[in-house]
């Protein structure tokens, strides 16, 4: 069980407040993501529920009951780190056991259950050494152990990949999935890579500022985003996002399109433009359109390949069902 | 090959500089300890000059294990370094954990922590058995009078006097008198060098991962867990580096057992050594050299030590 419901949490540090009044529920087994820019109080959000940062206003709940006093330890929640914070002086079984032992457990079901979480985690082979003899990737999983055997209410995963190198982070992303999918555990998970948000998560959580800016499953931000923020924020490569006259054709004060929602042809087309860089990915193409008038830069992405070099004319038509309007306000006008 | 020239060039000076520098000194001592070499003999003129033809094996070391003094010079040794390394480090441990978090007057605080470790040696002696540790005149001598004259006033006092009047008068040490005046060095000691240790330990626990600590939370660890778990095993190479360079300058210990009690009853080798140094210098520098064992045992049986328990 793992229901996390914040009512009017704020948190302030000395006069600076980094989290207005916000509320949010977390489902029980449900994949939640924070995500946002550098310094949009993602992880002060996610140290607020693990209780290592106390809420200067506003409740907690976990499972219905109001933790917002309850000591971090008595929380029920297990926290993986950017840094792993593997105790390095230890074995990966004695780190591993660090929570079991602490709660007085039986020594023979300690073993029995860092032997499970070990072989969950393909670290067998790796009992007995130190995480300093270990990889990145290696280290994560331990990390993941030590949280595992704890059998939390929830996990809380603050970055726990962005130590890692590219190739790896795609590996652990589809591994800590489908723990989840094992655990169905409530999993919150914070990160700045909206790749991770978008492939991770059942419930993505935009923030900005400490603010909520749209809470929703990855396909409700990337098919209607609340406002300018959330477009540009989730999808890649970025939303279009245009001001000015073409936008007030349309009664709108800004419009987005989607590179991959943009018709191109060397030939006709709505907006001229000439091509900068193309990106020839092999399965896709992307290419960066100035000179339309419209923006410094427009990007656009073309299924397979198209024969265009640099300073070709090319000509953009955005599918107009696709099309999203903001107002003067920044909100997605219906 | 030949590029590698230039850059052993450039380092033999420093290279022979430090081969005369430890060479030099410690093959005159082996020298001496094998021959007959005193600095005042007026039956036998010839044993004042260092010589080979006052040749005598093994006699020095010989003479100076069958001397009275040595075994207890020995004992003596390790019971002063042994101490002073027990309360340092301890005394060094907690000290650094308490003073390592902000609190008001923090600066002061520290630096006033610091200062026992700029008093000479031979300052921080006289001070402490001539001023504190003294039965009559020293704080101890007051301090003890005071507790008299309090239990005198409070054996009259109505209901409790009675009380009062079965406890004896309380009656000061003699910190010269021979069997105490090593518990008055590793007390002097332990006052000098507790700062050292609290130094290395606090720029130790400055580094350590707070991360870590946090995690040691979450996973359910109290604060003496955290110390236990954490702390105390990040301290562990600190610790070594403490508990070695100590060792190393107190088994040299010298001006503290010389004003203390000039040696009554209270020796160690290098105390042993002077002793012997004033005619005698071939025992002396047998005595010398039975010292550098010593240190090398004391070395490598602490490292150990510190190696198991610490780095589990």
């Amino acid at each position: 069980m793992g229901r996390i419901v914040l009512e009017n949490v704020t948190k302030s540090f000395g006069d600076a407040q980094v989290i207005p009044p916000l509320d949010l529920a977390i489902e029980d087994g449900e994949f939640a993501v924070f995500v946002g820019p550098s310094g949009c109080g993602k992880s002060t959000l996610l140290r607020l529920i693990a209780g290592l940062e106390e809420t200067t206003s506003g409740k907690i709940q976990i499972d219905g009951e109001d933790a917002t006093q309850v000591p971090p330890s008595k929380r029920g929640l297990a926290m993986v780190f950017q840094s792993y914070a593997l105790y390095p002086h230890m074995t990966v079984r004695k780190n591993i056991a660090f929570p079991l032992r602490m709660a007085k457990m039986d020594q023979a079901e300690i073993d029995k259950k860092v032997e499970g979480a070990a072989k969950i985690l393909n670290l067998v082979d790796y009992l007995e050494q130190k995480p300093g003899q270990l990889s990145g990737g290696q280290r994560q999983r331990v990390a993941i152990g030590r949280a595992i055997v704890r059998e939390p209410a929830a996990f809380l995963f603050d970055e726990p990949l962005s130590n890692l190198d590219a190739a790896l982070r795609v590996g652990m992303r589809l591994e800590i999935s489908e723990l989840h999918n094992r655990l169905n555990t409530t999993m919150i998970y914070v990160t700045h890579d909206q790749v991770e948000a978008m492939t991770m998560a059942d419930k993505i959580v935009v923030l900005r500022a400490g603010n909520i800016e749209q809470v929703g499953s990855p396909l409700d931000l990337y098919h209607t985003p609340r406002n300018v923020f959330v477009a540009g924020f989730i999808g890649s490569p970025k939303m279009n996002i245009i001001d000015g006259p073409e936008a007030e054709k349309l009664g709108a004060t800004s419009i987005g399109f989607r590179p991959e929602h943009t018709d191109v042809s060397t030939t006709e087309g709505k907006w001229k433009g000439r091509v900068g860089v193309a990106e020839h990915l092999g399965s896709d193409t992307f290419i960066h359109v100035h000179d339309t008038g419209l923006a410094d830069m427009i990007t656009v992405r073309i299924a397979g390949d198209i024969a265009v070099t640099h300073g070709d004319d090319i000509y953009l038509t955005p599918q107009m069902d696709k099309l999203h309007k903001f107002g003067a306000d920044g909100l997605r006008m219906a | 090959m030949s590029d590698r020239k230039l850059p052993r060039l450039l380092q033999t000076p420093a290279v022979v500089l430090l081969l005369i520098w430890m060479l030099v000194p410690l093959s005159l001592t082996l020298y001496f300890s094998f021959i007959r070499y005193v600095l005042n003999n007026l039956r036998r003129p010839e044993w004042t000059t260092p010589s080979f033809s006052n040749w005598r094996g093994f006699g020095n070391y010989e003479f100076v294990l069958n001397s009275k003094d040595f075994l207890f010079a020995i004992q003596n040794s390790l019971l002063i370094v042994g101490s002073i390394l027990f309360l340092t480090v301890i005394l060094g441990v907690l000290i650094a954990v308490m003073i390592n978090r902000a609190f008001p007057g923090q600066g002061i605080v520290r630096v006033l922590l610091i200062s026992p470790f700029f008093v000479m040696p031979a300052v921080n002696a006289v001070l402490w058995i001539n001023m504190i540790l003294d039965p009559v005149l020293g704080l101890q001598g007051l301090a003890v009078n005071g507790i008299n004259d309090l239990i005198a006033s409070l054996q009259g006092a109505p209901g409790i006097g009675w009380f009062f009047s079965l406890w004896p008068d309380v009656a000061p040490i003699s910190f010269r008198a021979t069997q105490t005046s090593a518990y008055a060095v590793i007390i002097m000691v332990t006052w000098q060098w507790t700062p050292f240790a609290v130094l290395i330990f606090m720029t130790s626990l400055q580094s350590e991962d707070q991360q870590q600590k946090e995690a040691a939370v979450l996973d359910g660890a109290g604060a003496l867990s955290q110390f236990r778990f954490l702390t105390l095993p990040h301290l562990a190479r600190p610790i070594a580096i403490v508990v070695m360079i100590q060792a190393i300058f107190h088994l040299s210990l010298y001006a503290e057992i010389e004003i203390v009690s000039r040696g009554n009853g209270n020796k160690n080798l290098p105390y042993l050594i002077g002793e012997f140094a004033n005619n005698n210098i071939g025992a002396a520098s047998a005595t010398g050299i039975f010292a550098v064992i010593l240190a090398n045992i004391v070395a490598i049986f602490l490292l150990r030590m510190i190696g198991k328990t610490l780095m589990e």
